[in-house]
């Protein structure tokens, strides 16, 4: 790098070339620095402070935050998110991964099928959640029709029985998103070596044990990834429980999600509200952080 | 009664006819080859033994018991496939013991086969690792471990050198080949590599698109091939085949070739009977590259030797062996001579050739001439 001898014109565009991927960037990076982790410090700085309807920056260590933990609907939401989040996760992996494998056995309309299963994942939250919602509303879904075909003693009323709502919503969820944790599966199942099996076959395994002792076993990191992506997928649910119950009936749906966007918005307990947020984040980043190490770093070992 | 009978077998996928009528019959302590080039079938064939591919037409026999319908489980086979298909989620004594697991043999019983196996291939401080732990020579000593523990009436191996290094490959040949004498057991061999065909086989079944070439001992599939494709096949470097025409001169039969300043009479010592109704017309001829010396080196016992001076056209040492290329009928020639003094390109030198050893074959059909008394063991099946 010897520009001194150089003409100057030279010197310019050297310069220019050296900056220009720099300059093109820097505007992004100041946005992301400023809106994503600016917002994060200053959503962490408002969870230690006085903070009712309007910020106020006046420093209160720790009150927010034991004020969290003493609401009782904080623990509903928190109860909530542990039942709803370990339902989700469980049913989707079993289900998803029981399509995957019966949708591997070389059938027909394979291609069909897969986009029928995979189709609900291209629909939000939202549309999911209004359309389950009427279709398990008492007064005018799947308990009305079956009324009006003749059945009148059938009966299911979990959309407004406070001990069931949260099923529903687990219901909902698992129908949207089995299909994703199935294309996962079946790419996870197409990548083994079918050799592998055959000689399993000779060894004299049945299908069942061939599943359960050779295939399942080597699917482990698309479980590792599937369960991550379902994980932060359940703590960061609000839109549906929205659309769907609206928290209710009474708090009876509230997750930390919506426990936060009500703090925040309507009871103008904004140093609660952030003090829930921080806490949601460190549990995505509990989560997530780990796994994208271990992604991330695979490549170079 | 043969120990393995593949009895006139077809294989059919939709349109493609893959396997179109093969016979092979071996008996017990045989190691039979299937060689050929990709697409020729020999895959097929052996995953139809193995009961992974449906059969068809015609009939699979083991021990004179008809096995066609038969679970892979319930053949009393092993396979080695050629990605050793090791199972990555269980440690080398898991894997070695999972056929055993699955026919429900004891623990104790488990253990001491394991250990047996594993004393035989030497992998013993190997028994706890992950296949992911081992290097290929390793992994194919597992694969071969699985196979073994389980003292099958038939062992097959899927082209299970094919990915190892050159070196590494010779290595694994060699024990194969002593673990078959040790052993005695039955195995068939899936290999496109000509030269482990020849090494470890007793019988060796060449197949072409589907249709079975020659079955024999590597020797007379060398010495004596049933057809062109068989000739160019087996041998490296392969076979000359040179056109000529077939004569009588001074009451003799000779092969007429034609070289660059001179056409050359080679007398016609093998055959002569069949090619005597070949008179004036065009044959192939094929010689191997070691029946074409130096004078010096030439097999005056048993062979026949014919004795002319030819144009060098390229000289190539090997270290071991001297290949001199000359040019007759038009095509290039292997001669193998010995080392030492070689000849230089361009210049004269006398060759050798043991006619005893020369074989001629149709160049329309590709059909071997052969009496009728030297005809080998498997019919012939001609591509006309």
């Amino acid at each position: 790098m010897s520009d001194t001898a150089s003409p100057h014109g030279k010197g310019v565009r050297e310069r220019l070339q050296h900056w220009l991927p720099k300059l093109v960037l820097s505007p992004s990076c100041v946005l992301i620095l400023f809106f994503v982790y600016g917002f994060i410090a200053w959503t962490s700085y408002i969870s230690f402070s006085d903070s009712g309807m309007m910020p106020d920056y006046a420093w209160a260590g720790l009150r927010q935050w034991s004020r969290l933990w003493s609401s009782w609907t904080w623990g509903i939401a928190l109860h909530n998110i542990w039942v709803f989040g370990l339902l989700y996760i469980v049913s989707c992996t079993v289900l998803g991964l029981l399509l995957a494998i019966l949708l591997d056995q070389r059938i027909r309309a394979e291609g069909a099928l897969r986009t029928i299963y995979l189709y609900p994942m291209a629909l939000s939250f939202i549309v999911t959640g209004t359309a389950w919602q009427w279709f398990l509303n008492p007064g005018l879904g799947l308990e009305k029709t079956m009324h009006d075909l003749g059945w009148e003693s059938f009966s299911f009323n979990w959309l407004i029985d406070a001990n069931m709502a949260i099923y529903t919503v687990v219901i909902a969820a698992v129908w949207q998103a089995t299909g994703f944790v199935m294309a996962m599966f079946l790419a996870g199942l197409r990548g083994i070596d079918g050799e592998m099996i055959k000689a399993a076959q000779i060894d004299g395994a049945p299908a069942w044990k061939i599943y359960a002792r050779i295939i399942i076993p080597q699917l482990r990191p698309v479980f590792l990834s599937a369960i991550v992506v379902l994980a932060h997928l359940a703590i960061k649910s609000f839109d549906l429980i929205v659309a769907m119950t609206g928290g209710g009936p009474g708090n009876a749906t509230a997750v930390p999600a919506t426990f936060m966007y009500s703090y925040a918005f309507s009871r103008n307990e904004m140093g609660i509200a952030a003090a829930s947020a921080v806490f949601m984040l460190a549990v995505i980043a509990a989560l997530i952080i780990p796994y994208l190490y271990s992604e991330l770093r695979e490549p170079r070992s | 009664m043969s120990f393995l009978h593949i009895h006139h077998v077809h294989k059919r996928f939709g349109e493609t006819h893959v396997l179109k009528g093969v016979d092979i019959e071996i008996e017990k302590g045989d190691f039979l080859v299937l060689v050929g080039p990709s697409g020729c079938g020999k895959s097929t064939l052996l995953n139809m033994i193995a009961g992974l591919d449906s059969i068809s037409e015609g009939e699979l026999r083991l021990d004179g018991q008809r096995i066609n319908e038969l679970h892979p489980s319930k053949r009393d086979i092993a396979m080695v496939f050629q990605s050793y298909a090791l199972y990555p989620s269980m440690t080398v004594a898991g894997n070695i013991g999972f056929g055993l697991e699955m026919r429900k043999v004891p623990r104790a019983g488990r253990r001491a086969a394991i250990q047996r196996v594993a004393e035989l291939l030497q992998i013993e401080n190997l028994l706890k690792r992950k296949p992911a732990q081992l290097s290929g020579g390793q992994r194919q000593r597992v694969a071969m471990g699985r196979a073994l523990v389980r003292d099958p009436q038939l062992f097959l191996f899927d082209e299970p050198l094919s990915n190892l290094d050159a070196k590494l490959r010779v290595d694994m040949r060699t024990e194969i080949k002593q673990l078959h004498q040790r052993l005695g057991t039955t195995i068939v061999y899936v290999t496109h590599d000509q030269i482990e065909a020849m090494t470890l086989a007793t019988r060796i079944a060449v197949m072409r698109a589907g249709e079975l070439q020659q079955l024999g001992t590597p020797q007379s599939v060398y010495d004596d091939p049933n057809n062109l494709f068989v000739a160019g096949f087996m041998g490296s470097p392969s076979m000359n085949l040179v056109p000529a025409r077939i004569a009588e001169k001074a009451g003799a039969l000779v092969a007429l070739i034609e070289t660059e300043k001179a056409t050359l009479a080679l007398p016609i010592v093998r055959d002569r009977q069949a090619l005597t109704d070949w008179c004036d017309k065009a044959v192939m001829l094929g010689l191997r590259p070691e029946a074409i010396t130096d004078p010096a080196s030439a097999n005056r016992d048993g062979g026949e030797i014919f004795e002319a001076d030819l144009e060098v056209d390229l000289v190539e040492p090997t270290g071991a062996d001297l290949y001199v290329v000359t040019r007759l009928g038009g095509t290039n020639v292997n001669a193998r001579m010995r080392p030492g003094s070689p000849p230089q390109s361009g210049t004269q030198t006398r060759f050798a050739f043991d006619v005893s050893r020369m074989v001629a074959f149709d160049p329309d059909s590709e059909a071997r001439i052969r009496d009728r008394a030297s005809v080998g063991s498997a019919p012939l099946a001609s591509s006309a």
